[in-house]
Order: structure tokens, then sequence, then C-alpha cells
């Protein structure tokens, strides 16, 4: 039965399809949002993709509150807390997300992308398996409270099949036109999802999560470089040194044993060429950590003191040894930490073993990697490595990661909105809303109801 | 008659934690016999040492099996590590963007009465997850409005454990999809639909019978739009019970913990590790 849904302000009339779409992917960790158009054939461009911290923050040393863009303001990153309007990749504090999808788009001189609700159509992504309470309030927010013109909500994933392939063989895809068969690995900051998918839609049986994220690894780290020096409330800094240093070791007993100290009797040498020192930030002269290769010559004592150092300012350096690789290796055993998942390499096959035998190969030979935590570097060596040992050797397995892993999923949803055909197909607008419900556009989004 | 502590001969029965992980083993049996566990040699152990050894069993498995406590530790640690940290980040007020006056409240709180509810509603994630899960016993589907009543078969009164699966049933063959209330039966769906498989997409398999054939249009379009799976559904499962047992570090340093603390059962690598553990970290320091 159809509820009349009462907008604040009247649809328009005729139901068009808007000229401008919205794309916002809307993750834990950032916002990728960007205007595309479907009024001209050029291919969509990654710089009108905007990447937006997705997060409210507020500053003890300045006093002063950062919502989403202005996050980049900071001049002190030291001791923030943090407030998070996505919790488990779903938007669970509308509140927050409000205020920052407000100070990115609506804000009237310093929107990062600008534009005007009532006139352009909206992309939506969220991740799968979402309560299905969370799907009706941002349907509901969407229409009754910012009042897109048009609106699509599908799972971040299937996006993927609609930005070009990296597969050198695949022929190039025309826009609008969805990838056949593909498997996506969502590394993410609160989670890691492998996604089947059939001309862009998934098979749900199918979807597999791992509670191990960018998040994770970041409090992983907390807890390991804590050992020596506490950073348990330094989210940002200690982000940036995983980003900066840690990478995925392709043979983690080795590694293992080349930096270790040896025992009180048996002491050995520590490969120094895997240990790092970081100079962490002061935001008073050294505005950004960064990390160069360890000097053991060099006295840390004196180098707090400012003896020695370019320049004579003071550097308060950390040393990293295994927490560069012992940290990732969380994505591929989760139960160093006590977790009983499989690890990634596991859960691909768990994935591929629910689908239909005759499937198998084609989705083994077609893996893509997104997300943000992709960009550790040997990742894709170290998957395609373990897959490749827990799968018949006659198999082809190949795994790529796409070129910009975070804004790939964005770079789909442009790829998307290039069609107008498609569009129509998929996009309700404010009057189908206004009229059917919101039941109505839930069966619609989940593909059961013809528009 | 003991005078010391009771010692119960109880089974080992593992505490299934409450956040998830549902698909851990129920609980160990374990083989009371021999002349180890003869109570009478144990009563009054406080020696942790010896009680461990003789309350675990011999096989791998139960000495893994971790006790309720420590399972507990391992359950906080990795909601600690999962969390945002926001502990004082609730309170965080948002603050009132410079405009209008009247315009920014009616703004705050809502356009119309849905929108106010959810701006102010302070539900957490784990709310929703356990809204949805009171639904899905309530009324036996994820979403009402999107996915059909399963009214149409009756409700089996079979126990689960006699049911037969489509495989053994006489009606297996038919490419109708099974209900998403019985999800471990949906992998099997794959073997069944190719076993009894006729019509195939690839015509060059005739001959082949290495290749699997592919699903035909009427089941792909059944996989496709069955509806999605729960949050808790969609964990991915536990690695195969032949896999390796969890690895565990030292606690100093990171490398292969080798040695266990005997009193907070924290393991190091080494002699020197262990020293540097049982100064500052050992949990006998606060206990």
């Amino acid at each position: 039965m159809a509820r009349q849904k009462s907008l604040p302000s009247a649809p328009e009339a005729s139901g068009h399809l808007a000229d401008k779409t919205l794309i916002i992917d809307n993750g834990a960790h950032t916002l990728k949002a960007g205007l595309a158009t479907h009024l001209d054939d050029t291919p969509p461009n990654l710089d009108s993709c905007h990447i937006i911290p997705n997060v409210i923050a507020r500053s003890q040393r300045d006093k002063r509150t950062y919502i989403g863009p202005e996050y980049s303001d900071c001049l002190d990153f030291g001791e923030l807390a943090y407030r998070r309007p996505v919790e488990k990749g779903f938007i669970v504090h509308w509140e927050a997300e409000k205020a920052v999808w407000e100070r990115s788009f609506l804000h009237k001189d310093d929107a990062v992308v600008k534009c005007d609700p009532e006139e352009t159509s909206l992309i939506l992504t969220e991740a799968p398996n979402a309560p299905v309470a969370l799907q009706r309030n941002a349907d509901e927010m969407v229409f009754e409270e910012f009042g897109f013109a048009g609106y699509y909500r599908t799972i971040a994933p299937t996006l993927n099949a609609y930005a070009p392939s990296p597969f050198p063989s695949t022929a190039t895809s025309v826009s609008g036109v969805p990838l056949e068969c593909l498997l996506i690995i969502d590394v993410g900051h609160s989670h890691t999802t492998v996604t089947p998918l059939h001309h862009g839609r998934p098979f749900q049986h199918a979807i597999k999560r791992l509670e191990i994220g960018g998040k994770t690894l970041t409090n992983q780290m907390k807890l390991l470089i804590s050992r020596t020096f506490d950073v348990h409330r330094e989210d940002h800094i200690v982000s940036e040194i995983k980003e900066d240093v840690c990478f995925v070791s392709q043979d983690f007993n080795a590694d293992l044993e080349r930096v270790w100290r040896g025992g009180r009797y048996d002491p050995r040498a520590v490969d120094a060429s895997l240990l790092v020192d970081y100079v962490l930030p002061d935001y008073e002269t050294i505005k950004r950590g960064y990390a160069r290769p360890h000097d053991p010559a060099v006295k840390l004592r004196d180098i707090m003191l400012g003896i020695g150092t370019e320049g004579g300012r003071r550097e308060h350096v950390l040393t990293i040894a295994n927490e560069r690789f012992v940290v990732p290796e969380l994505l591929f055993s989760p139960a160093d930490i006590g977790m009983r998942q499989a690890g990634l390499a596991g859960m691909v096959l768990q994935s591929i073993d629910a689908l239909p035998a005759g499937f198998r190969q084609a989705y083994l030979a077609n893996i893509l990697v997104v997300g943000g935590t992709s960009k550790l570097p040997g990742f894709v060596q170290r998957l395609e490595s373990e897959l490749r040992s827990l799968v018949d050797v006659d198999e082809v397995v190949r795994v790529a990661r796409a070129e910009e892993p975070a804004k790939n999923v964005w770079l789909g949803g442009a790829g998307m909105a290039k069609s107008a055909d498609l569009m129509r197909s998929l996009i309700v607008t404010r009057q189908e809303y206004a009229e059917h419900g919101d039941g109505w556009a839930r069966r619609v989004f989940a593909g059961k109801a013809r528009r | 008659m003991a005078t010391g502590p009771l010692r119960f001969r109880t089974p080992h029965i593992e505490e299934l934690p409450t956040t998830g992980s549902r698909q851990a083993p129920g609980f160990a049996w374990v083989a009371v016999s021999g002349a180890q566990d003869d109570p009478a040699k144990n009563w009054g152990t406080s020696n942790r040492k010896r009680a461990r050894a003789s309350l675990g069993g011999p096989t791998d498995q139960q000495r893994e099996a971790l006790s309720a406590r420590q399972q507990r530790e391992v359950e906080r640690k990795i909601r600690d590590l999962n969390s945002d940290n926001s502990k004082n980040a609730a309170e965080l007020p948002i603050p009132k963007k410079e405009g209008g006056a009247g315009a920014s409240t009616v703004a705050r709180a809502g356009k119309t009465p849905n929108t106010k509810k959810i701006l102010g509603s302070g539900k957490t994630f784990a709310h929703y997850l356990d809204d949805e899960e009171a639904e899905i016993a309530r009324t036996g589907r994820r979403d009402v409005d999107v996915e059909a009543p399963t009214g149409a078969q009756r409700p089996s009164k079979t126990p689960l454990a006699r049911r037969k699966t489509r495989e053994e049933s006489s009606m297996s063959g038919s490419p109708a999809p099974i209900t998403p209330v019985a999800p471990p039966a949906l992998p099997r769906i794959s073997q069944a639909l190719s076993f009894g498989e006729t019509t195939t997409l690839d015509a060059e398999e005739e001959g082949d019978d290495a290749v699997p054939p592919l699903p035909s249009s009427a089941e792909m379009e059944a996989l496709l739009n069955a509806p999605p799976l729960t949050y808790s559904q969609a964990r991915s499962a536990p690695p195969t019970p032949g896999a390796p047992p969890p690895r565990r570090f030292c606690e100093t340093c990171g490398y292969w913990g080798r040695v266990k603390c005997m009193k907070c059962g924290a393991m190091t690598c080494s002699v020197s590790c262990k020293e540097e553990h049982d100064q500052s970290k050992c949990l006998k320091m606060y206990a």
C-alpha cells in the first residue's frame, strides 16, 4: 500500500532526470564525492572526485571543532577527539553526517562540491548487508531533509563494475555497460568485504565480510608502538605512520627472523635494512612526520635535545622494526589477535565456493582489489601468492588493484552517471517517492519492482 | 572429605561469546578417564600449571579451547581494536553554522517528523543490529516491504536434523530457490543445479568433462534476486579445522612467543624479554 509521503517542498511535476548527478561514496574514513553529468561524453575525470574526511574532530589545543573538509585545515593533530557518523561502514549518526554533508556540499562560500540538491540526482553507496532500518533512514534523509531530485542507493562494490577494468586483456568498457564477472575485494576502514558481481549485480549469498579494516590496523599499530612510547590518543599520527612505513611481507617468517634481536644467550645481529626511524611531528617546526632509514650511530637522547640534527631542531624519533609488517599481517591471519575468522585468502575461497561451480574459474581470474588499505606495498602480490597456494595448479588466478583504489567506486558511479538510459532505469525521483513511498523505493533498489 | 577448594569434574564446556562468532564450535567434551585425571590427586591444587595440564585433554582441540575468562579477554581486546576511540566523542557538540537564527534551528531539528526522529535518535549500530534480529525473530524475514512472505509453504515441523536436504529429497532438480531461512543450504544449490542441469550456456562443453556447466538463466535470476543476508550471516566463517593453531607473539618485542608466563599467561620470546615482562607488564603487579 502506498503511503503518502509528505515532502517539505513540492516535487517537480514532470519527474525528469536531473542534468547533474552527485555521486557520494560514503565511507567510514572519508567521503569520495563529485559531480558527473550525462549531457556530455567526456570520460569521468578522477580530479572531479574530492576526498573529504568524514569526521567531526575537536581539538583541545585549538578549542576548535573541525567538520568534514575543515579537517585538513587543522594545524595541530595531536590529541584530537573524533566523532564519526559512520559506524561499521553504515551511516548511523545522521546528525553528524548531515553536518558533514552540509559543510561539504551546501555551504554558501566554501563548499567542496557545490550543488543544489533540488536539481541534482544522488548516487549514494552503502556497505553490503545493511540493517533495513538504516536503509530506511538514509532514504528518508535524502528525500525529505536534503530534497534531492533523484536518488539511487546501492552497495558500494557494484559500482566498481562500471569503472574501467584494470586487467590488461579486457577491452575498454563502454560507459554504462558493466563488466561481466568481477570479484571485488574492498579493503576499507571498518571492514573488508568480498563481493562477486555478475553484470554489476551481486550474488547476495556469497558476500562475505572480515571484520578487520584500516581502523583495526591503526589501533593495533597504536598498541604495538605504545610498548615504547604511548600513542593511544594520537589517531591521526599513528594513521600516518601506518601509511608511511607499513608494508605486507611476502615471507613473514623470514622477515621476523631478520629483525629479531635474539635471546640473552644467543644475540643476533638485526638486519638494519628493515628498521626505520620515524620522526614525529611537533607542529611547530615539523609539520608532518616522516620516515628515514635507521641510523644506529644516532643517539636518541641527543636528538631530543636538538644536538646533531639539521638546524638544531629537536626531533622525537621512534624506531619501528617488526611492527611494519606484523600489523598488516592481521589481514591475512586474523587469528593472531584471536579473531575466529579466516584470513583474506580463505574468505575469497569461501565466497567463490558459494557460487555455482561453472563460475569458479571466471571469478578466480577477475579479482579486483579496491579500498584505501589496499595501498599497502606488497598487498596484491601476497594475496595472489596465498590464493595460488590454495587452489589447483591449473586454475588461473589474476588479482589486480585499481589504479586509484580509494576513488574507484566513485569512478564507477561516474561512469554509470554518464549513461542517461541507465540512470533513467535506476533513479527514483522525488515525485515517485512522494507517490509510492519508501517501501516501494527500497523494492526498486533491490531490483524487485519495475518502474 | 576435601578441605581444599572443591574441584568439580565437569565436562569442558566452551562458553559462546555473545558478540558474533556464531560459527564457533559449541563445546568440547573432555574424556574423563585415566589416572592423571583422578580428582583425589588434584584437590587443593592451586598450582595453575598442574591444573591446566590435567584439566586439558589429550587432543589439540581441547587444549586450545580457552577458558571462559580468557575468551572474554580476547573478545574485549578485539572490540577495542575495532572501536573508534570515541569515548568522549558522543558529547562533541556540532557547532551551529552561522546563518539566520530561525532557519538554523528548523534545519537542525529536521524538516519532517521522520527526519526529526532520525536526527534526534541516539541509537548506535549495536541497537540497530539488535532491532533487526528481534524483527527477524518476530516475522521471519528481513525486510517486510521488500521480500515476499514465506507463507507459501507451511512452516515445517520436522526437526532440523531430520529434514532432508534438497539433494536427497525427490524434488531435487527444480530450479526454485531455497528460502533464505536456511542459509547453510544455499551453497548446496550449486551442486544440485549443476547435477540436475540439462541445458547449458556453453555449447562446447558437450564433450569436455572437465568444465562444469554454467547454470541456466532461470537459476541465475534466482541467485541474483536472492535477498541479502543479514549483517551477522555475512561474517566470514572460521578457518577450516585443519588449519594451524593461532600464532602467539612475544609481548615485549614481537618475535614468536616461546615461553608462557606462569602467572598471567602472556608469551615472551627470550629471557631478557621475559624479565622486562615480569618487571612492568605482568598482571601480578595488580592482582
